[in-house]
């Protein structure tokens, strides 16, 4: 009998076009085209979206059409090369980052193995150095001598549709999440590649519609979901109804109201979506707890910054409208909620877009006296710093035991690890409101966290494979921490990861929960006068 | 109990074989084939984890039932990435052939090819097994996304404004009243 062959075995299952071809590929990078089928890129944004938004002042979205990623027209403009490599031009001018991450990169190949969309799906594109390569072949061959005379030799090649196709594949494969960042001996900030990236797209009317539309939304009315401010009010009024319900207890806040001390601001969706709302449930009892004088806005109602995921215009637009904010009130500072890219843009690019906010005092907590010095130019403190103070100086009365329920691990969110140090707050805050809690192993946490994988606008439901692909490598290190000590609570200090962990644990974890870090410090607070039910699932136990 | 003491001596030359088969379907696997931190390594770590347990209950004979955990493992990984069923399954089935190659160039064991009968057995139910957690996985994942869908996210993008809808549900409310 003749035993047949593996390479048989491989033939005959391999039919048709796929990944898994199982041979030592035979093209070279720069030829292999990219493929958009349904699953594997976001809805184009819609044609309305667009239009708004390049009809505000001091924003740039032109080239609004209907277009579909599978048709082989894209109806791009007839100039489009031009509009592409004069972008590419202007950046290059404007931003002396990119031009050194252009030119500085030595493809060691350190930041190849790191990212959580290659861990994932093995798409050597998905290797950061790759995927900034794709920027950085077109760069060389119109922007550097070498790649003028020697074009594919010395790397460079030139901006074709085919080429501006991959970069609208593979800059949406990229959560801007910065874990290669960690590793590069140059320390290259792939992320603003990405962004370049998708800054060159808008130029010629291609974006998501995941991102723009929240993005407009956030432009009309302040928040990603187009809540008026009679419905974000109605949401959050409905909130302290429900903790009146649980726990007895009667808060008292305000919105828009003139001479607060204190602006807080956070994601919109803690106030709408699950489990975020439970997570807003703990702020107001938090600052309900310590008496805070304090102000919600019903139009600087979001923190998220979808800007950041689109250009620096709009980004800065998006910023500048809670600092107007701010100045309208006359607070003195501002506290912004579990959120992380608000985070990423507050520390690391307001200070030279909109700041510093000179009209604001260094933030200094009423209740502990302590100064904010880190906060002393944006004027803007993490309720996590700010907690963690809190309970540092005695000042919150704690119950674990109101956390029974809960035996938790904390996942760091990529932009307030990364892009803003904050790792230790959140874990003393974790040591002090629950007895269990667990790190997941060490390369996946602090600085090395893996992201949600659905980051930077990628949060929707038409990829969610590559969504379940992308988060593989934080669901994985979950895993092992609910093996080996039965966790079952994912806590976290983001809107995005609330959102996308839930599903992803959904798939790969099923039964663990996920939850702000808020939520748990709202569950173990001792109010005064409170008239609390048996809460067996803390906030989230229906009554 | 000789084709037993084949496998044991030669199990860790068939499972790498079939480690390294089943990672050359992603197209650049030279990492996942090198790195063996787990956690570094998410698709290489459980792939060989997996494989290895799976051999051995395989080679043992062992309750098919046995044999979910491991092939979980494995197939929720390959169920939501680029590959078509036949490829996302084949590789479980190619342990055979390994197994067959292996032993024939063992001059000392080669006649025991003719008693992998049962083994062979066990890895087709295997191969069946995995098809099945295939689609479980399939199914699991089109229920995350209706119920991300149903959770309210899409409101941000695919409804009419919330504040909208909130103001019809009130005028329909009026309207019965």
């Amino acid at each position: 009998m003749a035993v047949p062959k593996l390479e048989q075995l491989s033939k005959s299952v391999v039919q048709g076009p796929s990944l898994a071809t199982g041979a030592i590929p035979t093209k070279d990078w720069m030829d292999v085209e990219a493929v958009f089928k349904p699953g594997n890129y976001a809805y184009p944004a819609k044609v309305e979206k667009v239009e708004y938004l390049n009809s505000q002042k001091g924003l740039h979205f032109p080239n609004a059409r209907e277009w579909n990623p599978e048709d082989d027209d894209w109806k791009l403009p007839e100039d489009w090369k031009d509009i592409i490599l004069k972008g590419l031009k202007d950046r290059l001018d404007k931003f002396r980052s990119l031009k050194i991450f252009m030119d500085c990169c030595v493809r060691c190949g350190a930041c190849a193995d790191k990212c959580h969309f290659f861990l994932g799906t093995g798409d050597p594109k998905n290797m950061p150095v790759l995927r900034a390569e794709l920027l950085r072949s077109v760069y060389r061959n119109d922007f550097t001598i070498g790649g003028k005379i020697l074009g594919k030799m010395a790397g460079g090649r030139e901006m074709t549709v085919g080429v501006l196709k991959e970069w609208f594949m593979y800059s949406y494969q990229c959560t801007e999440c910065r874990r290669c960042s960690v590793f590069c001996p140059y320390g290259i900030d792939t992320a603003e590649v990405t962004m370049m990236l998708r800054e060159l797209l808008h130029l010629v009317g291609v974006g998501i519609n995941w991102i723009l539309e929240p993005a407009s939304n956030s432009n009309r009315t302040g928040n990603h979901m187009g809540l008026q401010p009679h419905t974000f009010k109605d949401n959050v009024d409905f909130l302290a109804d429900d903790i009146e319900n649980l726990t007895g207890v009667k808060i008292n806040h305000s919105f828009n109201r003139k001479g607060a001390e204190v602006l807080f601001i956070t994601p919109s969706a803690d106030v709408f979506a699950e489990p975020g709302l439970y997570t807003a449930m703990g702020y107001l009892l938090l600052f309900e707890h310590i008496g805070l004088d304090y102000t919600w806005s019903t139009y600087a109602s979001e923190g998220g910054n979808f800007g950041l995921f689109t250009n620096n215009e709009l980004m800065k637009k998006l910023n500048g409208k809670m600092y107007a904010e701010a100045k309208r009130l006359g607070v003195k500072y501002i506290i912004g909620g579990e959120c992380g890219h608000m985070w990423r843009v507050v520390h690391q690019y307001m200070d030279t877009m909109n700041g510093p906010a000179d009209f604001l005092e260094v933030p200094k907590s009423s209740i502990t006296g302590t100064t904010f010095n880190n906060a002393a130019s944006t004027k803007m403190v993490h309720i996590s710093e700010f907690t963690a103070d809190l309970i540092k100086n005695g000042k919150l009365k704690l119950d674990k035991s109101r956390n029974a329920h809960v035996k938790a691990t904390f996942h760091d969110s990529c932009n307030t690890a990364r892009a803003m140090g904050l790792m230790d707050e959140p874990r003393y805050i974790l040591d002090h409101v629950v007895d269990n809690w667990v790190e997941m192993p060490e390369n996946t946490i602090r600085e090395q966290t893996f992201c949600c994988g659905s980051g930077t606008g990628l949060n929707t439901d038409e990829i969610m494979e590559l969504r379940m692909r992308s988060g593989l490598p934080r669901a994985n290190a979950v895993k092992h921490v609910i093996d080996k000590h039965d966790v079952n609570t994912l806590s976290c200090v983001c809107a995005i990861d609330r959102a996308t962990l839930t599903s992803l644990m959904n798939y790969w974890n099923p039964g663990c929960n996920v939850c702000g870090v808020s939520e748990l410090v709202g569950n173990a607070l001792v109010m005064d006068g409170e008239n609390r039910q048996e809460l067996d699932e803390g906030l989230r136990t229906l009554v | 109990m000789k084709l037993d003491e084949a496998f044991r001596n030669h199990r860790e030359k068939i499972v790498d074989r079939w480690v390294d088969y089943t990672l050359s379907t992603y197209e650049s696997s030279s990492f996942f084939k090198k790195e063996t931190d787990k956690f570094a390594n998410p698709i290489g770590g459980n792939t060989r984890e997996a494989l290895n347990a799976l051999f051995g209950l395989l080679a043992k004979n062992a309750d098919p039932l046995e044999f979910v955990a491991p092939l979980e493992q494995i197939m929720r990984i390959r169920a939501i990435q680029e590959f078509m069923p036949s490829v996302a399954v084949g590789p479980i089935h190619a342990v055979k052939h390994i197994t067959r190659e292996i032993l024939e160039k063992d001059k000392e064991r080669r006649h025991l090819v003719q008693d992998l009968y049962d083994f062979e057995f066990a890895v087709d139910l295997a191969v069946l097994a995995a098809f099945d957690l295939y689609m479980q996985c399939r199914e699991r994942l089109y229920q995350v996304r209706i119920k991300e869908i149903k959770t309210g996210s899409y409101i941000l993008t695919d409804s009419k404004c919330p504040s909208k809808l909130t103001n019809l549900l009130k005028t329909d409310i009026q309207q019965s009243v």
